[in-house]
């Protein structure tokens, strides 16, 4: 017997219409793959989509796809998500359920008296007994495991797989990932395979009462970080799984995405001139094209701003040589001249006022309302308008637009004003 | 002051011994808190000695017994709380002005004849909780304690710079860290590493730190094997040691350790593991073959490490792993302890070198890191980190110190205090800890220790005259303690409470809610 475990593929996730083509290939292979290779069942434990509601070019595919699964008789057990997750069953994720395309294993038995009964869903044809919780933002969902009666789940015979959306500690191999971590004991011991999602490499350990903790990765990229890694050689794909009464086999298949070239800038104790003279240089070098090109540029400067990295020609002639998407990470370039200095408080609203008085001794304005305590109420201002949140049902473009309009308000200034 | 609370008066002495004379039906004990009231302020006085006084020669005394044991008779003295009654030695500890609670160490003595009562929880309103203080203990007045008056030390001062418990078997120690530990959690102001060499702090047997109500986002706990739900294993990837964990730590010879050094320079983060799965005979850089098998012996035995009949490296107690595991559990603990929190490692199936490696290792990182911050201006914003290891004359031994090079606790408690790092050093022995080191540590609390050498060493080392407390230390019970500090204006004298009874009080309940699930 035989079963796929897929996790992390975000659909939805690339703005780029390159990128957007490669997720959707990849997506699609991954699916074909499975059908081809005739498996009985299919996991997906979260984030299958990168917002619960993703845009309708996306959903268009997605519900073909898993059609098609569906027509060929494999069951898709999922679980949502940090990313697709919904309170009230708002995610195209229940729509696929509602439909009978994919199923949920989340089955709550009871949930009274502080604990969490969890129930097994039974895939008829292999008779693998399956549970487990969906992931949430911010790590909400260890309540549930810290609620969870894992006796009742530890002790069930037969083979078992529990499914599950978050960071393993004990699985980490990079420090300064800040994503949310839980321990491993947290999840029930004893089960036969732990099917897990949002760590975006692949990962495949056992431990004492855990055996076969999996990742299988994303198999495109879920986060821009993730087009870095791809760069640099990161495999990325899916895991098969051949079992009987226990594990047999765990293996990783490799779905090809696309080429890569990867151009890394040093900016420490450097000026913007030199900065942009070898990007021209280190670009020059490289075959753009139908490659998905990543300028990654970090350090700190010593002098000027960080805007005067000059990205966007850089951009332009990369489009130009037929490179299929350029992905710039100027995340971690700062300027000692224009450096943030980071600053504390009880709540989002002081920690607000404390960031903007500690840095707004920095600029030199002659308007005074753009220095000072004035400067500091002008920029607290401007921040909760752009952090406005779109409207039901209102249109990107027109929310883009609204929110150009207040911030420009809150500035005093017009579009004309230029 | 009424009649009746009058428990003694001022019949001589001199400053630091005063003699009062016991009123009847009072019953003085060593370490009881005495008060002199005087014109605008009052004076603390402590008992140190007692003795009996009486208005009949000894020789007169004598054969009044002698008639009542040979003869039988009951002879009585003719008003015997006249003649005969007790004399109590007492010392000031501080002056207190009535106007604004102001605490001053005393300079003058008592006035003559003066009648002194107990003390009483209206005489320490001085002794108010700050913010962010942690919480020691009661006073205690001899035995009697003054629930009304809790004491609170200024947590940054308190742990930046050092404290010192000194303690034999027995007399509470576990129980006044966990006190600590427990008003640690409260908040995230302090951080603080455990070496918990007994498995005994978090509780996974009976109560614990666990059971704090902010256990769930302040405690984290790493053990090796079978970590109770929540709590993470203990594992720490090879990769994470660098030659000098082991300096002050082990005894390398020269040579052992300039092998060492090649290794960890030829193979950068894998050196460990492939200097212990070198052949002695094949060693690079022509170290001798002896001085291989020494140190592959000796990490063997230090770090349980052995060689599975694949040819990898596996460990004993599973905290050293080889392989893909525990590669950021270093960061992610001094991440936790830089987040103000409360991270006890159980080191109870590692021996003790292995124990404090583990310690050296993170306490380094934690070290350096600190330093970096304050290099940057970062470190105001920081939480004041204390290291708690027990035993610590194992790292901060006057023999260790002398035999080998610095290691990081050493390093810690003589310059961690400019970096808002301190140590919280639990020992039996103080008087083998350097005086250098012993004066660094300005909080002393001190337990019950019957060992003469022992309390020298605290008294000659503590930051108050306590040269007339010998035997008030000797007699300290369990629970007892006296508080020596630059943060007190006097020596306390304390109970530290049951941490059951703390746990109790203030642990927190399971409320039984419905969870919605989705």
């Amino acid at each position: 017997m035989l079963f796929a475990h897929l996790s992390d593929i975000h659909l939805g996730f690339q703005k780029h219409e390159a990128l957007q083509k490669i997720e959707q290939t990849v997506f699609e292979k991954a699916l074909d793959e499975c059908i081809s290779r005739k498996v009985d069942f299919i996991l997906i434990p979260g984030d299958l989509f990168h917002v619960n509601i993703p845009e309708m070019r996306v959903q268009k595919f997605a519900f073909a796809k898993f059609r098609q699964v569906h027509e060929a008789g494999i069951p898709v057990y999922v679980v949502y998500g940090s990313h697709d997750s919904s309170p009230v069953s708002n995610s195209v994720i229940d729509l696929l359920v509602a439909i009978g395309y994919i199923s949920k294993v989340t089955k709550v038995k009871d949930s009274e008296d502080g604990k969490i009964v969890l129930d097994f869903l039974v895939d008829p044809k292999t008779g693998a007994k399956i549970c487990g919780f969906s992931g949430l933002k911010v790590g909400k969902d260890r309540e549930y495991y810290e609620k969870l009666d894992r006796d009742s789940l530890e002790v069930e015979s037969g083979f078992k797989i529990f499914l599950f959306h978050g960071g393993i500690s004990d699985m980490k191999t990079e420090a300064g990932i800040e994503r949310d971590h839980m321990p491993l004991s947290l999840l029930p011991k004893n089960f036969d395979y732990y099917a897990g999602g949002h760590m975006h490499k692949w990962n495949h350990q056992s431990f004492d009462g855990y055996s076969n903790v999996v990742y299988p990765g994303t198999p495109f990229a879920g986060f821009h970080s993730d087009l870095e890694e791809n760069s640099k050689g990161q495999k990325r794909g899916f895991v098969l799984v051949e079992f009987e009464d226990k594990i047999k086999d765990v293996s990783f298949v490799e779905l090809e995405n696309t080429s890569y070239e990867i151009i890394e800038i040093d900016a420490n104790n450097r000026k913007a001139d030199s900065i942009n003279k070898e990007l021209l240089e280190k670009t020059q070098g490289i075959d753009p094209v139908n490659k998905v090109v990543i300028i990654k540029i970090d350090g700190e400067m010593t002098s000027g701003k960080t805007s005067d990295v000059d990205i966007s020609g850089i951009r332009e002639s990369l489009y130009q040589r037929e490179a299929s998407a350029v992905e710039i990470s100027k995340n971690r370039l700062t300027s000692l001249e224009y450096r943030i200095t980071e600053a504390k408080g009880e709540n989002k609203a002081e920690i607000e006022t404390n960031v903007f008085s500690e840095n707004i001794g920095q600029l030199q304005f002659k308007a005074k309302n753009l220095i000072g305590d004035l400067g500091v109420a002008l920029a607290k201002k401007l921040l909760s308008e752009l952090g406005q949140p779109a409207l039901e049902n209102e249109k990107k473009a027109d929310y883009a637009s609204r929110i150009r309009q207040d911030a420009l308000g809150v500035l005093g200034l017009k579009l004309d004003d230029s | 002051m009424d009649e009746f609370s009058i428990a003694g008066q001022v019949v001589g002495g001199k400053f630091g011994d005063i003699i009062i004379r016991q009123k009847s039906g009072n019953d003085l004990e060593i370490g009881d808190l005495m008060v002199s009231e005087e014109n605008g302020s009052f004076l603390i006085l402590q008992v140190f000695s007692l003795e009996y006084g009486s208005q009949i020669q000894d020789r007169m005394q004598q054969m009044m017994s002698g008639v009542n044991l040979e003869q039988g008779s009951d002879a009585q003295f003719y008003e015997p709380e006249f003649v005969n009654y007790v004399l109590a030695r007492i010392k000031p500890l501080a002056r207190v002005y009535n106007e604004n609670c102001e605490v001053k160490i005393p300079k003058s003595l008592p006035s003559f004849f003066n009648k002194l009562r107990l003390i009483t929880k209206d005489d320490l309103k001085f002794l108010q909780k700050e913010k962010d203080s942690i919480f020691v203990g009661y006073i205690r007045s001899g035995s009697k304690v003054i629930k009304e008056a809790e004491v609170w030390l200024p947590a940054e001062d308190v742990f930046s710079h050092h404290v010192l418990i000194p303690a034999t078997t027995g007399r509470g120690k576990s129980n006044l860290v966990k006190t600590i530990l427990w008003h640690v959690l409260d908040s995230n102001k302090v951080g603080a590493l455990v070496l918990d060499a007994h498995d005994e702090y978090f509780g996974r047997i009976g109560v614990g730190l666990k059971d704090h109500p902010r256990a769930k986002d302040n405690l984290v706990y790493y053990t090796p094997s079978n970590p109770p739900v929540g709590a993470n294993r203990l594992t720490i990837n090879l990769q994470s040691i660098r030659p000098e964990h082991f300096e002050g730590i082990v005894d390398f010879s020269d040579a052992q350790f300039q092998a060492i050094r090649t290794y960890h320079w030829k193979s950068k983060d894998g050196w460990l593991t492939t200097l212990m799965l070198t052949d002695p005979d094949s060693a690079t850089d022509q170290i001798a073959a002896s001085t291989m098998s020494v140190i592959q012996r000796k990490m063997r035995l230090i770090l349980g490490l052995t060689k599975d009949e694949e040819g990898h490296l596996v460990s004993k107690h599973e905290v050293f792993d080889s392989a893909t595991k525990g590669f950021t559990t270093v960061d992610d603990i001094v991440q936790d302890i830089e987040q103000g929190k409360v991270v006890i490692l159980d080191t109870s199936r590692l021996g003790d070198e292995a124990e404090l490696i583990v310690g050296n290792i993170i306490a380094s990182k934690l070290f350096e890191k600190y330093k970096a911050y304050k290099a940057v201006g970062e470190l105001a914003r920081k939480p004041v980190v204390t290291v708690i290891i027990e035993e610590a004359p194992r790292v901060i031994g006057v023999d260790v110190l002398t035999r080998n090079n610095d290691n990081i606790y050493a390093t810690i408690a003589k310059e961690g205090r400019k970096f808002k790092v301190g140590l919280m050093a639990i020992t039996q022995l103080s008087s083998v800890i350097p005086r250098t080191i012993l004066a660094n540590m300005n909080t002393k609390i001190i337990l019950g220790n019957e060992m003469k050498q022992e309390r020298e060493a605290i008294i000659a080392s503590a930051s108050q005259d306590l040269s007339e407390d010998d035997r008030n230390i000797a007699s300290l019970d369990k629970g007892e303690a006296i508080i020596s500090s630059i943060f007190v204006p006097f020596a306390m004298p304390v109970k530290i409470p049951l941490f059951e009874d703390i746990v109790k009080e203030k642990g927190s309940k399971v409320r039984p809610e419905k969870t919605k699930v989705f």
